[in-house]
């Protein structure tokens, strides 16, 4: 497999999962939203903020509003973080691998594509949105699915599974971030009073509610859903499922040099934090050099496999 | 209520489906049966459901404009052109002759030469190509086969014959679409293709493969092949993409391959370098080899010619197949399926007027206003007279540019080029057509049931190619014998 179609389809992989998270987050906020009563700190602002893109958001909007932030995330082609900036990079890398694929999945990303860049002036109107959001997520499992049932679970394959769960460690990281913040002790009263529905919100902007209902066994509430969140072994979002998947492909591939130990050292990091004793702020700086971590594992992982190789 | 064939005009040129207005030839009985039972919103939906699945497969060609490369849709007509089997079957005869004494041709001319010694061919004509490669004489390509993958034009004039146009030996494309095309037509017109027995295409990637794999030094070990192209900005790129995941070879571009000081060529793959054991490639001569060719190329692979000389990779086509692909050259065509062959040519050649030549010279700058002159090395229709089409002022431009370079032109008859009825607004209307059929030759030869039909979509216009308004049809060959 050449070098440059693993990096692409690593790629293809990690900007379909940043679409269908984008999707989902603005979705669940969305949802967030109606249950939570006015004025609360829950605000549109917290979406800019996960996604960390607060500066590129402030250099070409003065107002948070569901509008300015919605265009921001969803469609702005400015925006390298926004839902179609993403899928028009996915586009483009399955452009170029489609070789590698089965012919429906450059079909089904195209299509996706088109279609979104039909609809792109319809996110401002609230249910439309809700309908453009349920399109794209369903796009997204349509590929998942066609690639596990109609692709060779090989080389090709385990590129993509790299890179799908390396984005989707990234993005469980930010969201508990986020959550991390409503654990604060500044937070009002009266978000206090909503905070098993923001729990429950978290849980299924991860799709992992259900699953936290019959694994948990108990309330919900923070700590536990923290818990759950990183460490447990069988969710597919939670980071310790996400860190075994990219362990799984690693041993895999070829030339692995050295990048189990890497991910054995990340896993073993991520067990050791106890949401029990930590404070807030503790979490925040263990969340964020969790981060970096992931940062620095996807350099290894485009320096080991990415970068051409020298000859002579 | 109008019929779709209202005031449709046999009489510009020779119509492929029709006689008149009111009668099909026999071939298209079945097929305007089923039009007329079509109402007209129902043939605008088939159109509109064409289109769709043309967006969604992403069938697309690049066009290079101020604002940047945009990838169009790809312009197709939802009528099939169709050709009687019998007809077709003397055809692919005849290409398959026109190649094999044009793969003779090449290698004699990096080889004895005889075709020139024996004053077949004037030297000067050879030596001036801008596709012969001094660096390929000596090289004996396997089963002596230079063109390996042809693309030949074939039109049809208004006497009904079906004259060769050119023959493109270089990197001819538009294999793809035709695959795409007949895809196309199954999904829009399901209930036709089932009553007509047209004659399938689709094991083209197939054969593709085989005759790849039939040039590589062991055809036995599992050959690796790779398809080398030029990058997503190539104006077929979709079609290099598209042939290498039907046959299952490697998609690559010039960097991520690698000559080493073994002479073999090598991809850069995640477990280190593998080698690589037949390249079709769809870069031209020029930018296939810096070392060689032009050194400012970044498209092709150092190296790669050397590789290929010591044996060690098939490059199909190869290097130095052009020098046949040359309108001058054209010409002698005929001559040489007698000198090779020792047969009379089955596909006659459009009557060409040699501008290096004085006597034709002459005749050609008298009689420019009637002709069409073609320069010897372009493709994609640029570049070209056509008299009856033009301005005094333009004529007169082009008699200088033409006595500035006369080797490097040729005057042919203006062909009054067959036509077909094509969908325009709701209405059948006469476009002008021509049909490039593909021919494969490696250890066996072998030719597309048909080919790609490429219309030309404003009205009036002789000109088909995709960047100059162009469209395409799928082409049926069909068995009208009762089996």
């Amino acid at each position: 497999m050449l070098s440059r179609s693993a990096e692409r389809l690593y790629w293809l992989a990690r900007y379909l999962e940043r679409t269908e998270n984008t999707a989902k987050l603005v979705s669940v906020h969305m949802n967030l939203l109606m249950d939570l009563p006015k004025g609360v700190e829950m605000g549109w602002q917290q979406l800019v903020r996960i996604n960390g893109s607060e500066q590129a958001f402030y250099e070409n909007h003065k107002v948070v509003s569901e509008r300015n932030v919605t265009r921001f995330l969803l469609t702005d082609a400015d925006n390298f973080g926004s839902l179609f900036a993403s899928l028009s990079a996915a586009r483009e890398n399955i452009r170029t691998t489609r070789e590698l694929l089965p012919d429906e999945a450059w079909q089904q990303v195209n299509e996706m594509y088109l279609y979104a860049k039909d609809n792109l002036e319809v996110v401002g109107n609230r249910r439309s949105r809700v309908l453009f959001l349920n399109e794209i997520l369903k796009g997204c499992q349509r590929f998942t699915g066609l690639l596990s049932g109609y692709m060779s679970h090989h080389h090709p394959y385990r590129f993509i599974r790299l890179g799908r769960n390396l984005e989707r460690a990234d993005m469980t990281s930010r969201i508990l971030d986020l959550a991390s913040l409503l654990l604060s002790e500044s937070r009002s009263d009266e978000l206090r009073q909503y905070e098993t529905i923001l729990w429950m919100n978290i849980l299924t902007a991860l799709n992992a509610l259900l699953m936290y209902r019959q694994h948990v066994r108990s309330r919900v509430q923070g700590d536990d859903v923290l818990d759950f969140l990183l460490l447990d072994k069988n969710l597919p979002r939670s980071i310790g499922r996400c860190l075994s998947e990219m362990t799984d492909c690693i041993v895999q591939l070829p030339n692995h040099n050295g990048l189990p130990e890497k991910l054995a050292e990340l896993a073993a990091y991520v067990e050791a934090i106890d949401t029990q004793q930590t404070t807030q702020a503790q979490l925040r700086v263990i969340l964020d050099d969790l981060q970096n971590k992931l940062g620095a594992l996807h350099q290894e992982i485009a320096d080991n496999w990415f970068l051409r190789v020298e000859v002579n | 209520m109008t019929s779709i064939w209202e005031n449709y005009k046999t009489d510009v040129a020779y119509d492929e489906l029709m006689y008149s207005e009111f009668q099909p030839r026999p071939v298209s009985h079945g097929l305007c049966q089923y039009l007329n039972s079509l109402k007209k919103a129902d043939m605008d939906k088939r159109k509109l459901a064409a289109e769709l699945a043309i967006m969604e497969m992403g069938i697309t060609f690049t066009v290079y404009s101020d604002e940047g490369n945009i990838d169009r849709a790809w312009p197709f007509d939802i009528i099939p052109r169709i050709m009687d089997a019998r007809e077709w079957r003397v055809i692919e005869q005849g290409l398959k002759q026109r190649l094999t004494a044009l793969n003779c041709f090449i290698s004699d001319v990096y080889d004895q030469q005889q075709f020139i010694k024996e004053g077949k061919i004037p030297s000067e004509t050879i030596n001036s190509s801008k596709n012969f490669r001094k660096e390929c004489i000596g090289m004996k390509p396997k089963h002596n086969v230079w063109a390996n993958i042809c693309g030949t034009d074939l039109v049809r004039d208004k006497d009904g014959i079906m004259y060769v146009l050119e023959d493109n030996l270089r990197v001819p494309s538009g294999v793809s679409y035709m695959l795409e095309n007949r895809v196309i037509t199954k999904r829009v017109f399901p209930e036709l293709l089932q009553d007509i027995d047209i004659l399938p295409i689709d094991d083209y990637p197939t054969q593709l493969q085989d005759m790849l794999s039939s040039i590589a030094q062991n055809p036995n070990g599992k050959p690796l092949i790779a398809v080398l192209t030029p990058g997503i900005y190539n104006s077929a790129y979709f079609e290099h993409a598209y042939l290498a995941q039907q046959m299952g070879a490697q998609l690559v571009e010039g960097n991520d391959l690698v000559v080493k000081q073994d002479d073999c060529v090598y991809m850069r793959t995640i477990e280190g370098l593998e080698k690589v054991d037949v390249i079709y490639r769809r870069i031209d001569d020029d930018f296939l080899d810096p070392e060689v060719f032009r050194k400012d190329s970044a498209l092709g692979v150092p190296g790669l010619m050397r590789a290929w000389k010591a044996g060690n990779v098939a490059l199909a086509n190869a290097p130095g197949a052009g020098v046949a692909d040359d309108k001058v050259v054209y010409a002698y065509v005929p001559e040489m399926i007698r000198y090779y062959l020792n047969e009379e040519p089955i596909l006659p050649n459009v009557p060409t007027y040699l501008c290096s030549n004085p006597e034709h010279l002459d005749y050609v700058l008298e009689h420019l206003a009637e002709l069409v002159v073609k320069p010897a090395n372009e493709s994609g229709g640029y570049g070209m007279l056509v008299g009856p089409h033009s301005s005094a002022k333009q004529v007169n431009a082009f008699r200088k540019v033409i006595k500035a370079d006369p080797r490097n032109y040729i005057g042919q008859p203006t062909l009054s080029i067959s036509t077909a009825p094509t969908l325009c607004k709701g209405k059948l209307e006469p476009r002008h057509i021509d049909l490039r059929p593909f021919i494969l030759q490696g250890e066996n030869t072998f030719v597309t049931a048909g080919g790609l039909t490429r219309v030309a979509l404003k009205k009036g216009s002789l000109v088909v190619n995709s960047s100059q308004g162009g469209g395409s049809k799928d082409t049926w060959i069909i068995n009208t014998e009762i089996s």
